[in-house]
């Protein structure tokens, strides 16, 4: 299992939150997601054949950039 | 760090510059809306006053909307819908009347149109401002950290960025100056303001072998420091870590509104298309139906919903943090207010955690303190160690056959003689009878000493009584949690007269004695029959026990912070951030209910008033700014609170 902290550009509202969670679970091999509008940050545990690019690509889908990984 | 900071203010001035936009053109069509529709004064024939106001509003809804139409539109092919798509829908729709007027009877919204969208920007930018006002004490936090380091090499000063800074650098820290990262001290004596990541407002005095903290401030002495951490394992790094993962926690309180949030907009959409369809069913007016249902669009407010905990959660964590409170799990604070019993750990919480031998009852003090000097010399118990340094020997004894008895003590075996050292149940084990020796013995466990027995070869030589100083603040504190109605329960592996002398010096009334340190999240169990208990303790030793409690006060020593157990960490050693956290979560608490409260009120009886026509689409929108407006300010008025 791996931790991933994500930067991300473009939330502004609580339903975006909610909208990148929802997607971001959607992936396969994803355990849980938090997404904190007040930080900007997702903070996302998966396992390790997760690919971090198809964590981006998921949220840039729902319409949010991902600017920086931890 | 640095970009992040920098993007929201970037983002801030995009808003600006959106909104002195967005007005420039709204308020002319403003103007003329006000002359042609109010007062009737048509300067322009209706056809071209339309015209103009759409190409006024162009600009408003197109240009400086832009990002807000995007990310709406988006919504409609990704089904992943945001607020942004209730504002773009609605503001499309009036814009799009305004064209449709040419072709068919039809009320022109276009204008409406511009000043949806303008009031849907003021209202961004003030949220977006309010919303760095909540994290304000965090933003300082995390620029808290010093910038350079003044360093020793090859016996010459120089000063580097703090990147550059090594384990085992030795940096100089001047009167005035901001130690740049954690160390010891290794020459000089001051004072150092360590107010900035403890709470601690008394400057704390350091001298050689003091551990000393980055990111505070040195006050009068010039301080020559060892790194010992650097980066991301500081002190100050491990504080906004854990107030940055704190905002992520979910309170239970927020579920039922997370999940509103999440279903909030689709229903919405289709609540507008049926409140659009009956409108013009019943009403042949599909004008008015156009007006009704964008006034739902826009009316409704997700936003403060969503917003309602969050914001809180960070208004709340920085006042913690300013204090040296760090809630590390949200939901401790929705948890705290049905706390009933706080049980605290002894050693270390209640008491400095130092021991210190204090009296000696023998005959012969000299060689009582030689052979048991030497004895304990091989332990690491923290009463041992208190031993050694009262019995300060220059030679140890040469010891044989050490052995320790769990809970009870310990033996071995100096120049043939046996000797064992530990309690009463340790005497009674070994068949050693106390005589006399009995009356000392209670004598010490009325004053709260731990007592040592020792005997040689089955006869007793002496008793040390060993004390461990209470903490300044304990008594102060356990008083006001006593008037508060709290039950107080000490806890310790001490026997009961010892833990109880302890327990009255401080005002707690309930004791439990010879707890086994493996045994202490099992009674906190069992207190949990009687309700939800907060444990307080290190969080090193204590660490099941404070994950067992409902609530768990993980006390930090000043210099280091177990992160990893506690739903609270102190950040200082006192107790009093006891109350100051209970005060706070209490706070916080119910600042998040109430706006929940009103943010679900707000939505409860403005979208049914929009339905019905009540509202008009520009009063809607400037309700609906108001409202998560209202919810993030309500959060900074957390701060008026005193904790």
């Amino acid at each position: 299992m791996k931790k991933i902290k994500l930067y991300i550009n473009g939330m502004h509202c609580a339903s975006c939150a909610s909208n990148i969670e929802r997607a971001v679970k959607k992936i396969k091999g994803i355990i849980t997601v938090s997404v904190s509008l007040m930080t900007n940050k997702a903070i996302i545990e998966a396992e390790d054949n997760v690919s971090l690019d198809e964590i981006k690509k998921t949220i840039s889908k729902v319409g949010y950039n991902v600017v920086n990984v931890e | 760090m640095h970009h992040k900071e920098s993007f929201e203010e970037k983002e801030i001035r995009s808003w600006k510059n959106k909104l002195i936009g967005a007005w420039l053109f709204t308020i002319p069509i403003a103007l003329l809306m006000l002359l042609d529709r109010l007062l009737k004064i048509n300067i322009f024939s209706e056809e071209v006053m339309v015209i103009i106001i759409l190409i006024l509003g162009f600009p408003v809804i197109f240009i400086f909307g832009f990002q807000t139409i995007k990310s709406g539109l988006r919504g409609f092919t990704s089904f992943y819908f945001n607020m942004d798509s209730l504002i773009a829908l609605g503001t499309i729709i009036a814009y799009l009347t305004g064209i449709a007027s040419f072709f068919i009877s039809l009320q022109d919204y276009s204008g409406i149109s511009s000043m949806i969208m303008a009031f849907f920007i003021t209202g961004k930018f003030i949220e977006i401002k309010a919303r760095g006002r909540a994290s304000k004490e965090i933003k300082k936090l995390l620029e808290l950290g010093a910038k350079k380091a003044r360093i020793l090499r090859n016996k010459e000063e120089i000063e580097i960025p703090i990147e550059d800074v090594q384990i085992n650098d030795i940096l100089i820290v001047k009167p005035g100056e901001k130690i740049p990262t954690d160390g010891i001290v290794i020459k000089g004596d001051s004072s150092v303001n360590e107010s900035m990541v403890t709470g601690e407002s008394i400057p704390v005095d350091k001298k050689i072998n003091s551990n000393v903290i980055g990111a505070t401030i040195n006050q009068e002495g010039i301080l020559y420091i060892k790194a010992t951490k650097i980066g991301k394992d500081t002190f100050l790094a491990h504080i906004i870590e854990l107030i940055e993962a704190a905002q992520s926690t979910k309170i239970p309180i927020q579920a039922l509104a997370d999940k509103i949030t999440s279903i909030f907009v689709p229903t919405i959409l289709i609540i507008s298309v049926l409140t659009f369809a009956g409108w013009s069913i019943f009403s042949q007016d599909i004008s008015r139906a156009f007006g009704i249902s964008i006034a739902v669009l826009v009316i409704a407010c997700p936003c403060a919903l969503g917003l309602a905990t969050p914001t809180t959660l960070m208004v709340s964590s920085g006042i913690g943090a300013k204090r040296g409170i760090l809630i590390r799990k949200g939901e401790a604070i929705q948890t705290m207010k049905d706390i009933r019993t706080i049980v605290f750990d002894k050693t270390g919480t209640i008491t400095q955690g130092n021991p210190e031998v204090t009296e000696i009852y023998s005959k012969n003090e000299k060689y009582l303190l030689e052979i048991v000097g030497s004895i304990e010399k091989l332990s690491e118990h923290p009463i041992a160690k208190a031993i050694v340094k009262k019995a300060n020997l220059k030679s140890y004894k040469e010891v044989k056959n050490f052995k320790i008895i769990g809970g009870k003590g310990l033996e071995a075996d100096i120049s043939r003689n046996k000797i064992a050292i530990g309690n009463e149940a340790l005497m009674n084990e070994k068949n050693i009878p106390l005589g006399n020796f009995k009356l000392v013995i209670d004598e010490f466990e009325e004053k709260a000493y731990t007592v040592l027995i020792v005997a040689e070869n089955k006869k007793i030589i002496g008793i040390i009584g060993v004390a461990d100083t209470i903490k300044e603040d304990s008594k102060y504190t356990i008083n006001i949690l006593n008037r508060q109605g709290f039950r107080t329960v000490m806890i310790t592996g001490d026997n009961e007269k010892t833990a109880r002398a302890i327990a009255n010096q401080v005002g707690i009334k309930e004791v439990i004695a010879k707890v086994l340190p493996e045994e202490k999240s099992n009674k906190v169990r069992e207190l949990q029959r009687r309700g939800m208990v907060c444990f307080v303790g290190d969080g090193i030793n204590d660490a099941p026990a404070l994950k067992q409690a409902n609530v768990g006060i993980a006390m930090g020593t000043g210099t280091d912070i177990a992160i990893e157990s506690g739903d609270i960490v102190l950040a200082r050693g006192s107790l009093r951030g006891v109350v100051a956290a209970i005060a706070l979560s209490k706070a916080t608490f119910k600042k998040i209910k109430q706006n929940l409260f009103w943010a679900f009120a707000y939505n409860v009886i403005m979208i049914p008033l929009a339905i019905a026509g009540f509202i008009h689409p520009i009063l809607a929108e400037i309700a609906m700014a108001l409202s998560s407006i209202t919810v993030i300010t309500n959060a900074n008025l957390l701060r008026r609170k005193k904790i």
